[in-house]
């Protein structure tokens, strides 16, 4: 085994194989960086083009794109306000922050930084402990599944800031929106009102598109460039490469257990099938905040909550990828559509893959070991050009934005109806946002909505309607309690003390 | 707008119109548990109980609450109203888009688009109508050129032409 995956580094120094990989890194970085488009979107586009390549080159291409795509949703969050990818909306609650405060460098220096380390760890976990870890992943009944998930949708709802109740509503009418289309356990259409673009329901790229750009382009159509200015006002400095490395007391801020933690948390969650960079950088940065020093820096610019998110969406590739080689489960989207290549080729994933195939499987490994290093490397080639992101003329970027995300949302399904949709739920999250609803919960509602759903009714069935099936299982046990203890430690512990010291006040 | 009827009011207002609706669909499928399994109806059957509970809180909150100074906004010096014409503006123009996109096609319907929402921004920024046409007219040529190549040459997608 050692030998076949030193042949898969070796592979990489073959130029081509190498071109392969920077190429896919490179792709991977325009797609997640432009809001609309995906990581998945790409590799979903490379597949027919894979036909024409060796295996061995497809992986490291697909590779280079995953561990490049999860990485660049962080940088529009960071610098525009837009995630490029799902999995970076929680980076840009804490980078864009960051960002208004003239800490741009260093935000985008440390979600590099973090997204290489958590990349690296992931790596190394799948490389060293794919086949024991995966079983253990794969003893999670449907009710520990189901509690995981409510567990990432507590979280999420939990460290929204503002009104718990409008959080929790925005996280309701996520769920709600994925209910609308086929049931996932029966053959019955729900919330079509007889249309059958419906049937299919909302798919995710216009989900997000509307969250995300359609909401940000209508909210800024509103906002005086006045603003703007101010805002940029602190970010008037020429950048430098050598301002992307983040500062040894950052590093000591965000503390080597929690990149280790967060990017542990980031494999786990990505090995269990529904998992995914969004959820593992939820709850990582959930994590984060309820073992912080200074929690009430989260939400206002924390170099902790930063780290955590970046560390475990990335860490989560080498994790998700576990499952799919080991049992043929894929863990997310990108997984699934990797299993499309391997059986393209004529490789079935599965327990005998690595046996029979670990060599045509180590360049990818390597790939994805590489392609981590290159996420650092990239924010000191291109650092300077991402940041003049939030400098360049609003028009311009307001144009660009509006223009490729709906075009992308017709090019990934070909359907009208879907731009629709994304204007839609663009408008309804602008409403949310003006009102104080905050529009994160409602996107990680219309995630796992479908996984919760699942996930609870066939628990019900099993346990014939019985809810203490949930309190049965031990990983399912303690998960609820885990739960428990996020709710108590960041909604109602922190709303106590304030209320006393709201009484201590006099008056 | 009194305290009754302001913003917040009426979008609640809109979330109870809008779970009403989604309630509707709920009657036509099968109760939960009817044949000892949860069901379609199940979790939206929660949800929509959720969502009703908490929009009443909503109001009622709002209702009770003490009477809010409304928060400075920044006005525009060149567009009255922004903070609502914008909004407005973009959703029909983005709503104008789609349309043309399907009857007219990619290149008519993106240079217009473009070309309208270059001009708006840099209008309002500058108060010079005679810059933002030129950087209206120039974003409008790079952003459609662009997207062109990237989705139709690069990717070989195809995207609508001129289809009456």
């Amino acid at each position: 085994m050692i030998a076949e995956l030193a042949n898969g580094f070796l592979s990489l120094a073959h130029p081509v194989t190498f071109l392969y990989l920077v190429g896919g890194f490179l792709l991977g970085l325009i797609f997640g960086a432009i809001p609309g488009l995906t990581a998945t979107l790409a590799i979903a586009l490379l597949l027919p083009f894979t036909f024409g390549m060796a295996v061995s080159d497809a992986l490291v291409m697909v590779a280079g794109i995953y561990m490049a795509g999860i990485y660049s949703g962080s940088i529009t969050g960071i610098t525009l306000n837009i995630p490029g990818a799902p999995s970076g909306a929680i980076t840009t609650i804490e980078g864009n922050a960051l960002m208004k405060k003239g800490e741009g460098m260093q935000a985008l220096g440390m979600s590099a930084l973090s997204s290489s380390i958590g990349g690296l760890i992931g790596t190394v976990v799948l490389i060293t402990l794919a086949q024991p870890i995966s079983s253990i992943a794969l003893l999670f009944q449907t009710p520990d599944k189901f509690s995981l998930v409510l567990l990432a949708v507590v979280t999420v709802t939990i460290v929204s800031s503002g009104s718990l109740l409008k959080a929790t509503t925005a996280m309701a009418i996520g769920l709600m929106i994925s209910t609308v289309g086929m049931d996932p356990m029966a053959p019955v259409g729900r919330f079509d009102f007889g249309s059958y673009h419906l049937i299919e329901g909302v798919n995710l790229l216009p989900a997000v598109i509307g969250l995300f750009a359609v909401c940000e382009m209508i909210a800024q159509s509103g906002m005086s460039a006045k603003l703007g200015q101010v805002e940029r006002l602190a970010n008037v400095q020429k950048p430098r490469r050598k301002d992307f490395i983040p500062h040894r007391e950052r590093i000591r801020e965000v503390g080597l257990f929690n990149y280790i933690k967060s990017s542990v948390i980031g494999v786990v969650i990505g090995m269990l099938p529904g998992g995914g960079a969004s959820m593992a950088s939820f709850i990582a940065y959930a994590e984060a905040k309820r073992s912080a020093k200074k929690p009430e820096k989260f939400g206002n610019g924390s170099y902790e909550g930063l780290a955590a998110s970046e560390s475990s969406n990335n860490a989560m590739c080498g994790g998700a990828v576990i499952p799919l080689l080991t049992m043929g489960i894929p863990g997310d989207a990108v997984t699934a559509i990797i299993f499309g290549v391997l059986l393209i080729h004529g490789l079935v994933p599965g327990p005998a893959l690595l046996g029979e195939n670990f060599g045509v499987i180590a360049p990818m490994f390597a790939a994805l070991f590489v392609a981590s290093i290159f996420v650092f490397l990239s924010v000191l080639a291109f650092g300077p050009l991402y940041l003049r992101l939030s400098q360049i003329n609003r028009g311009f970027l307001y144009a660009f934005i509006g223009l490729i995300s709906m075009v992308g949302v017709y090019a990934s399904s070909f359907s009208i109806f879907q731009m629709w949709m994304a204007l839609a739920i663009g408008v309804l999250a602008f409403l949310m946002r003006t009102f104080g609803y905050p529009v994160v919960p409602a996107l990680m509602g219309i995630i796992l909505g479908p996984f919760f759903e699942e996930f609870l009714r066939r628990s019900l069935i099993v346990s014939k309607g019985d809810p203490t099936i949930f309190l049965q299982s031990p990983a399912s046990l303690v998960l609820l309690i885990l739960t428990g203890i996020f709710i108590w430690l960041l909604r109602i512990r922190p709303a106590r003390q304030a209320k006393r010291q709201e009484g201590g006040v006099p008056s | 707008m009194t305290r009754s009827l302001n913003g917040q009011v009426l979008f609640a207002f809109a979330l109870l119109a809008l779970n009403t609706i989604y309630a509707s669909q709920i009657f036509q499928m099968e109760r939960p548990f009817a044949s000892g399994e949860p069901g379609p109806a199940f979790l939206p059957m929660l949800l929509c109980g959720f969502v009703y509970i908490a929009m009443i809180r909503i109001l009622l909150t709002e209702w009770r609450a003490e009477p809010a100074a409304r928060p400075a906004v920044m006005q525009s010096d060149v567009i009255p109203k922004l903070q609502l014409v914008g909004p407005v503006g973009a959703i029909a123009l983005i709503a104008l888009f789609i349309i043309g996109f399907f009857y007219a096609g990619y290149v008519v319907a993106a240079s217009l688009y473009t070309f309208t929402i270059a001009f708006f921004f840099n209008h309002e920024q500058n108060a010079d109508w005679k810059r933002a046409l030129v950087l209206g007219v120039v974003t409008s040529v790079v952003i459609t050129s662009f997207g062109w190549l990237f989705f139709v040459k690069l990717f070989d997608l195809y995207l609508p032409m001129w289809e009456f």
